[in-house]
């Protein structure tokens, strides 16, 4: 038992901090970033990559998390002044040339194969201290990450991608250029995601283009949305919320023994459909919401 | 940093739930023999992981029926994988460490079984998948030679492929393959055992998933004239593939994987556009007494017959040859114990059997061999088998079985 709460522990921190990112990107600053799990892929793969041909796993863990974050570069370039549901599309495109240049360049990548027999971050040991330091080192980096969330929401950067989220043509009649700061926000957030997808790829031991579908940046979406957009709270209790919706209603079954083993799988995503259709209906805020603005 | 009233609120519930979560303790059976079923019940798998799972069931209810195996009963803990990696990591987490079970059977995909793989391999219990991809054979994935494949790998269905179209005259043949270790797998395997025999293909294409046309893959294919376009395909991207070729008018064969050409793309798109068409399945082992077991248990678990799901003959065996091998291992064995019985149970030079209990009986005068409901259920040095293909033709919408093809 032991074993897997470490294991959904260690999973849920690398939500987290996906899902920190597009808390920074979206609950923040209110730019909607549909291509996450873009950054992500690249994290993963640049981490597997490297430690597969050698690199010590701090060098690849580092050179994943800047990967990412000048992926995100050019793309918020070309991008950054659009309108927001521009912006969402072109990051949705973004994540998927992203998952198309995986595939194709297999020569890098291994192409649909996958890059099998990453190695694990913690080799030394019993399974069992491996997998509580790999738990023990993603929440440390979560905390970090939380941790800097609160003094940016403090700062006076806070303030103005704040006000930027919330009307910014008249941050720019105050004098203030929008595009620099949403450049920054777009950079931290991917760069958080190319560390968490970072530690994914050595936690999972296997990776292939089609773990990083849009519906990873989806299920990121509805975490922060069950949570309560905006708010650091919010994100952590969205996470364990999925998380528990995810695999808590693994443990159903035992409560409910009537239920056919077969059955049980169409109802766990039909309970996750209905918890988010009751969310939205009635706590749009989401758990830890605001209700002082908006 | 200073915590508001409501933030102190706020983790405080966060703390209690949390608290609640290691409470939901399980009640197992002691002395039980723990099995975990982890099938694609949901995701691209769906159509046969229901199948899979209510046939693991079964078989292990006839393992107890006969009493057991290794003086132990068989609990199955089943569950899904969502056909994901990510789903079936955790999945098999909770099998091992919640459920402590003492193998993990029925995994589909290549992606879902390379991902669970490793952790199977530290836990030292087997992992039986139905996965095609070659890299399961060999070590990193099967160091430890706990992996089982019961299904053909994508490498011999490309040589089946190969068999057909030399049987069947071609010339110059094409290839069309979805962007998968799977579709890929099937076409390069295909052009390996065709340049082998002296052949050369004309053309090749891979193509990506979830297109609304494929005009220009089709195009590059059809002109270099091919006699036949041997494809890597699923349904849907096949449908959409055949509606476009039928449209240009061009005369030329397919040789389609069968679970692409199936009725179903019949239906889609009427007898006249897949008249022809040639559909190559691996084959469960048909005519046999374990066969007629399996198919028996099939059509009183799901009403339909048990030739539409070779993926559940293969789950029925899973847990079959498990069984004998912990019979031949003896009471009280452990996982690697059992895990050294499986070639002498499944293996020729033995008598042969098709069910547990006929099995259990004849261990008890030497070595047996099991004849399984899927193959015949021989294992190489990389715990693969080598399944019978079949060639079918689509003639006036109704797809006939007309020869098998042995590797």
């Amino acid at each position: 038992m032991d074993a897997y709460l470490i294991a959904i522990g260690t999973i849920a921190g690398i939500y987290l901090l996906l899902a920190l990112g597009l808390n920074l990107q979206f609950g923040l600053t209110g730019l909607i970033n549909f291509g996450h799990v873009g950054f992500f892929c690249v994290g993963a793969y640049t981490s597997a990559i490297l430690s597969t041909k050698g690199v010590p796993i701090p060098l690849s863990l580092a050179a994943a998390a800047v990967l990412a974050m000048l992926a995100a570069w050019p793309l918020g370039i070309i991008s950054i002044r659009l309108r927001e549901d521009y912006f969402a599309i072109v990051t949705l495109g973004f994540s998927e040339v992203v998952r198309l240049i995986v595939t194709s360049e297999g020569w890098l990548t291994n192409g649909v194969q996958g890059i099998a027999g990453i190695p694990r971050i913690f080799r030394d040991g019993a399974g069992e201290a491996q997998a509580v330091l790999m738990l023990g080192l993603t929440l440390a980096f979560c905390f970090i990450a939380i941790l800097a969330m609160m003094r940016i929401v403090r700062s006076p950067f806070g303030r103005m991608i704040e006000a930027i989220r919330d009307n910014e043509e008249a941050v720019r009649s105050l004098g203030k250029e929008p595009a620099g700061f949403k450049m920054q926000v777009l950079l931290l957030g991917s760069m958080l995601a190319g560390l968490s997808g970072a530690l994914y790829a050595h936690y999972i031991g296997y990776i292939s283009p089609d773990q990083f579908i849009p519906f990873v940046t989806f299920q990121v979406w509805m975490a922060i949305i069950m949570g309560g957009v905006g708010r650091i709270s919010g994100t952590i209790a969205g996470v364990l919320i999925l998380m528990f919706f995810l695999e808590g209603s693994r443990f159903l079954r035992d409560f409910a023994p009537f239920i056919p083993e077969v059955s049980m799988a169409s109802i766990r995503l039909g309970v996750i459909g209905l918890a988010l259709i009751l969310f939205t209906i009635y706590r749009p805020q989401g758990l830890m919401g605001d209700f002082t603005k908006r | 940093m200073k915590l508001t009233r409501r933030q102190t609120l706020a983790s405080l519930g966060l703390a209690a739930g949390a608290g609640l979560l290691p409470r939901l303790a399980l009640s197992q059976d002691a002395g039980a023999f723990r099995i975990g079923a982890l099938n694609p019940v949901t995701g691209a798998g769906g159509p046969y992981g229901t199948g899979m799972q209510k046939m693991i069931l079964a078989a292990a209810e006839a393992v107890n029926a006969a009493g057991g195996a290794g003086g132990r009963m068989l609990e199955i803990f089943a569950e899904d994988t969502q056909t994901q990696p990510q789903a079936a990591v955790l999945a098999a987490k909770k099998l091992i460490d919640v459920n402590k079970v003492q193998a993990i059977l029925g995994t589909w995909s290549s992606g879902v079984s390379l991902a669970v793989i490793p952790l199977t391999n530290e836990a030292g219990i087997p992992l039986f998948h139905c996965s095609g991809a070659p890299a399961l054979s060999v070590p990193p994935a099967n160091e430890k030679k706990l992996g089982y494949r019961f299904q053909a790998t994508n490498d011999r269905f490309g040589r089946a492929f190969a068999e057909i179209a030399k049987k069947e005259g071609f010339k110059r043949p094409a290839t069309m393959a979805f962007n998968n270790a799977s579709g890929i797998g099937n076409t390069e395997g295909f052009t390996r055992a065709w340049t082998a025999m002296g052949g050369e293909v004309v053309a090749s294409v891979v193509y990506e998933p979830a297109q609304p046309s494929y005009r220009a893959e089709l195009q590059k294919i059809l002109d270099a004239k091919p006699d036949v376009i041997v494809t890597g395909s699923y349904l849907a991207d096949t449908t959409i593939i055949l509606r476009e070729w039928y449209q240009t008018g061009e005369e030329t064969k397919w040789i389609i994987p069968a679970w692409a050409a199936n009725p179903e793309l019949v239906k889609a798109l009427g007898p006249a556009v897949v008249e022809g068409i040639i559909s190559v399945d691996s084959i469960s082992n048909e005519g046999s007494p374990a066969f007629a077991a399996y198919d028996a248990a099939y059509q009183k678990a799901i009403g339909k017959s048990g030739l539409g799901n070779v993926y559940a003959a293969m789950a029925w065996d899973m847990v079959t040859v498990l069984a004998l091998a912990m019979e031949a291992a003896g009471p009280g064995a452990d996982a690697s114990a059992i895990n050294a019985k499986m070639r002498d149970v499944a293996n020729p030079d033995g008598t042969k059997v098709s069910s547990f209990a006929e099995g259990k009986a004849a261990l008890k005068n030497g070595k047996i061999n099991y004849e399984g409901a899927s193959s015949i259920l021989d294992f190489d040095e990389f715990g693969d088998v080598t399944p019978d293909f079949a060639a079918s033709f689509i003639r006036n919408g109704e797809i006939k079985r007309e020869y098998q093809v042995k590797l």
